[in-house]
């Protein structure tokens, strides 16, 4: 018809496109994000089928709810990658809640978690962030992640780490206020 | 843990919503608080922007183009006519008539008009329809298109209240292309709204209306700028507006009855 999206479009443009209906635009978004999510969805997962649904899931919501992306609060990357997180942690609660799996059993994650292909297209922001957890004491940037990747509640966490709530509590919420002040400067 | 949302224990508890520590009452409790305070809402965006890029930890992989199939599937995108099932969207003519011309497209929607109003009686005339409803669900306005005089009345229902110095446009998406701009509209009167060749040619059911919020005077680059708060599908008529009613709005002299 007329003028058809290109490379220079943002993700915010194309994000902006499909909350109107502009199914192209949407197909592009998808091509463009899609490696880097599904990535996500892998590595909290642990499982190709299930990171295949949830990715699934992430991306018609994205199709249905992209009106309410509001460019102000968040960047594309932003909003796609915690609508993405949100449907991996909701999975995860349900998996552990339909098999009452122990969690002192669930899955540890590998101490530092940059993959291979990070360095290279590493943003702005994720240096910075991991700038400042490699400042933190190791248990608390360990706690930090795996919160992050694994959706666990801090009394999960908790047991993983065979401490007490309180404990696990203090751990995230100090590494969460030094983050902050690290952050802001 | 339950303190009120204000200080920095009410910002370290976004934080933790944000990370996914809380369990599932907690996470309601913050939830409500979310919708309903707007400075809990920018705390909230604020650590997200700040965790976020922890997921530049995994490491890009490409899914199996099957799935991209299966989300086109879940939509719906590949089937005949359009999504949704009314009578109005279902019908197969669309499907070749929105590549016609103008007037081809014009005598359809006559036909259409005299199948779903039940009314031999009145003269065929060519208008379309379409319900904008903003992301909340809310009917924000409704467009009643009428072809032959190239223009659009577009009446608010009950839009979301706009901040000073903004303004409502309306823009036409054809499938597969840009936006293009129709016009600024109102929250508060209906609005006429002349139609280039260009705009109704492309006005059909493949095609979109949206409301963007733009700077008082519209959008500065031709596209839209800020957020789009509401959508529909170029269709049948709402319920509960009848084309005599729309038409009234266009045009008394055009009234069927």
């Amino acid at each position: 018809m007329n003028d058809t999206s290109t490379e220079a479009d943002t993700l915010e443009q194309l994000l902006a496109r499909t909350a109107m209906g502009d199914r192209a635009a949407f197909e592009q978004l998808y091509r463009r994000t899609s490696p880097r999510l599904f990535g996500l969805c892998v590595r909290m997962m642990r499982e190709r089928g299930e990171a295949e649904e949830v990715l699934q899931e992430a991306f018609i919501s994205v199709w249905r709810r992209a009106g309410g992306y509001d460019p102000a609060l968040a960047s594309a990357n932003t909003w796609l990658t915690t609508l993405v997180r949100n449907r991996a942690i909701d999975r995860l609660r349900q998996r552990r809640e339909d098999a009452r799996v122990d969690p002192l059993e669930l899955e540890h994650l590998p101490e530092e978690g940059a993959g291979p292909a990070v360095h290279a297209e590493a943003s702005e922001d994720y240096l910075r962030l991991r700038r400042c957890l490699e400042q933190l004491d190791a248990k608390y940037s360990r706690s930090v992640r795996e919160a992050f990747f694994t959706g666990a509640t801090y009394k999960e966490l908790a047991l993983r780490a065979q401490v007490p709530l309180a404990t696990m509590k203090s751990w995230i919420r100090r590494a969460l206020m030094q983050l902050r002040t690290c952050l802001e400067t | 843990m339950n303190t009120p949302a204000d200080g920095d224990n009410g910002d370290l508890r976004y934080a933790e919503y944000v990370l996914g520590v809380l369990e599932a009452d907690e996470r309601a409790v913050l939830e409500r608080e979310l919708a309903a305070h707007g400075a809990a809402a920018e705390s909230e965006a604020l650590w997200r922007r700040r965790l976020a890029p922890l997921a530049e930890e995994s490491v890009p992989e490409a899914p199996p183009e099957r799935l991209w199939l299966r989300i086109r599937a879940a939509l719906e995108f590949d089937a005949a006519g359009s999504r949704g099932g009314s009578l109005w969207e279902n019908l197969r003519l669309w499907h070749w008539l929105s590549f016609g011309s103008a007037a081809l497209l014009a005598a359809a929607c006559a036909a259409l008009v005299f199948v779903i109003v039940h009314r031999p009686a009145a003269p065929p005339i060519p208008y379309m329809a379409a319900t904008i409803t903003e992301t909340s669900g809310q009917v924000g306005w409704t467009a009643t298109m009428d072809i032959g005089k190239a223009r659009m009345i577009v009446v608010p229902a009950a839009p979301q209240a706009v901040r000073p110095g903004r303004a409502p446009e309306l823009w036409l998406i054809p499938e597969g292309g840009r936006p293009m701009a129709v016009g600024l509209i109102s929250v508060r009167a209906p609005v006429t709204l002349a139609l280039s060749a260009s705009l109704v040619s492309r006005l059909g059911p493949t095609a979109r209306l949206a409301v963007s919020i733009e700077p008082h005077g519209g959008s500065p680059t031709g596209q839209p700028t800020g957020p789009v708060v509401a959508a529909g599908e170029i269709g049948a008529a709402p319920a509960g507006t009848t084309p005599a009613t729309a038409l009234r709005l266009v045009d008394p002299a055009q009234r069927p009855i």
